[in-house]
């Protein structure tokens, strides 16, 4: 058998004038939760749309366990999804939308009542559906996503509208279904939804990955060897340190990111030329610095304010 | 396949509106079929004109109920967005369409038999005993029209599903099938030249296929009983043909 999990290969997607999809490549391993992540547009759900088969491409595939979509029988039993969740008759009750689901892939009522039991929707799943909060229908489609049992699971942005318990149970909801050998892929936009959920992440801008890589890898990459410094004679400390040949950047009123140079050769460099410093520590990059990093080339519609769009 | 079937049927059972048009269908045709018949003047010798169309009256409005119907099928779920649902499920598309369109029949089926046996039961009641023979279903020309309108029900109905499939969006498909079904019959009024308006009633998918209500004076019709059921026919083929087309070549 080929490859277990999603396979995205070198999608080309265009809508009208825009290119949505420009060589999108990436894969969703079994038994990790891998964060999708990208500015809005980057093509986040039409990457999902076309794993699923309802959006054709120009070029590329998108294999499920080595097979296109459309070939599976029974498709819920091998991808489970949550695309809209808005996307209900507002008339029928969650549980016969999850009825009919069921029996479009052979499956029995009583697999309906389990899964609305695991998402805790047991007290509303016989009301109209046109009466859920958003954050109830979040849970009703992730329902219909673990309808079949599949081993992998896709979910475009789960968090949206969920409250704060609501994003904790999630968390926990899709750690547990990794634990469970399951390949799991969540996108969003915003970092700190997923880092502490995700073990690996695929960011992704203007229709491509712009870095596929596990969490710890991100940051270990992003941090590389830089220092932080504090100092309160910065243009003396940058004129020495950079004819040490460091490259140096002011990051605040009397902060310095150094790389090129390990930490003791600053420190002897700074003691040579009588510099003062007060401290010098391996700075460490967050997840979200490295986010912005990676994206700052690629966001579509930047909000007024960078701090805008780190929320 | 069957599973299919099996999701389109508990989709259209677990909403409201369906049954409510079914049943609005067989109201409004049996009230205008009675109403209809109820205007008729009988004498000992017979009621003059073709009783049997005028018990069938009803159709005129009931088809407008079963258009909706069929069309809410599709456009309704292009309008929420469950369509994607529906094809991530479902995913080779001429089934999908199939399971609809076959539900879809089934459920027209049962209306129109149920608004169209209350007709003529309707028409029997109130036409004087001794009248007339027309209604009675042993009657050859009169059965034909019955079955034949339950027929016509079916392909206004799949007619509507084409075209919904074909649209997406539900105002506009109901403004298309109702259009095409009563704007020809006032066009027609329109027209001097008897060549044309022959032309336009045997083409159009209302005046070809209720030919088949037809039961006395058959040679003035337009076209055959049969043969306008046909044309009928053609038109939802052709509507099914573009719609299921077009949604195996779109992006869902
Ligand atoms: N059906 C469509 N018709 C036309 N353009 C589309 C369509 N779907 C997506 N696009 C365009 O394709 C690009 C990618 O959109 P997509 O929705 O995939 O982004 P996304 O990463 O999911 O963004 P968001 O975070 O806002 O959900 C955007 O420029 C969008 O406007
Ligand atoms: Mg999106």
């Amino acid at each position: 058998m080929s490859a277990p999990g999603i396979v995205v290969a070198g999608l080309r997607k265009r809508y009208g004038p825009t290119l949505a999809l420009d060589g999108m490549s990436f894969s969703v391993r079994p038994g990790l939760v891998t964060g999708f992540l990208g500015p809005n547009g980057a093509g986040k759900s039409t990457t999902m749309r076309v794993i699923l088969g309802l959006d054709a491409v120009e070029e590329g595939t998108a294999l499920i366990d080595g097979r296109p979509y459309r070939s599976l029988r029974h498709p819920l039993t091998h991808v489970g999804s949550l695309l809209d969740a808005a996307a209900l008759h507002p008339g029928r009750s969650g549980r016969n939308h999850l009825l009919w689901l069921a029996h479009s892939q052979g499956l029995a009522a009583r697999r309906v009542d389990q899964v609305i039991e695991e998402v805790g929707l047991a007290s509303a799943a016989r009301r109209k559906a046109g009466g859920y909060s958003l954050g109830m229908r979040q849970r009703l489609g992730i329902a219909a996503a673990l309808l079949g049992d599949p081993p992998i699971i896709m979910l475009d942005e789960p968090f949206n509208g969920m409250d704060p318990d609501g994003i904790i149970w999630m968390r926990g909801f899709l750690r547990s279904l990794a634990a469970q050998g399951r390949a799991v892929l969540v996108s969003s936009h915003l970092m700190s939804e997923v880092q502490d959920t995700a073990d690996h992440l695929v960011v992704v801008g203007r229709g491509k990955a712009i870095a596929d890589a596990g969490v710890a890898e991100l940051i270990a990459a992003a941090s590389g060897n830089r220092v932080a410094l504090r100092t309160t004679a910065g243009a003396h400390a940058m004129k020495v340190l950079a004819r040490a040949g460091a490259t140096v950047a002011a990051t605040g009123r009397d902060t310095i990111a150094v790389s090129g140079l390990p930490a003791d050769r600053i420190v002897t460099v700074l003691n040579e030329s009588a510099v003062p410093f007060s401290e010098v520590s391996a700075h460490r990059a967050t997840l979200e610095d490295v986010y912005l990093d990676l994206t700052r080339e690629a966001v579509e519609f930047r909000a007024a304010t960078p701090t805008e769009v780190r929320r | 396949m069957r599973v299919a079937l099996h999701a389109e049927w508990t989709k259209i059972r677990t909403v409201p509106s369906p049954l409510w048009l079914l049943v609005g269908t067989v109201a409004a045709t049996v009230a205008l079929s009675a109403g209809a018949t109820s205007v008729v003047n009988c004498t000992a010798s017979g009621c003059g004109g073709d009783t049997t169309k005028l018990s069938l009256m009803g159709v005129y409005i009931g088809q407008a109920l079963v258009a909706i119907l069929a069309v809410l099928i599709v456009s309704g779920e292009y309008g929420s967005g469950m369509i994607r649902t529906t094809l991530a499920a479902v995913p080779r598309r001429a089934i999908a369409f199939a399971a609809k369109a076959i539900t879809l029949t089934g459920v027209v089926a049962v209306g129109g038999t149920v608004a169209v046996l209350g007709s003529v039961l309707a028409g029997r009641l109130v036409l004087p005993d001794l009248g007339d023979q027309a209604l009675s279903l042993t009657n050859g020309p009169a059965m034909r029209a019955v079955v034949g309108t339950v027929l016509y029900l079916i392909l206004i109905a799949l007619l509507s599903l084409g075209i919904a499939t074909a649209m997406r969006d539900s105002a506009t498909s109901i403004g298309i099938v109702l259009g095409l079904l009563y704007i020809v019959p006032i066009l027609v009024q329109t027209i001097s030249d008897p060549y044309w308006q022959r032309l336009l009633q045997k083409i159009a998918p209302m005046s070809a296929g209720l030919a088949v209500q037809a039961t006395t004076d058959l040679h003035s019709l337009p076209i055959s009983p049969w043969a306008g059921l046909g044309v009928t026919a053609a038109w939802a083929i052709a509507a099914l043909s573009v719609g299921g087309l077009l949604l195996r070549m779109r992006d869902a």
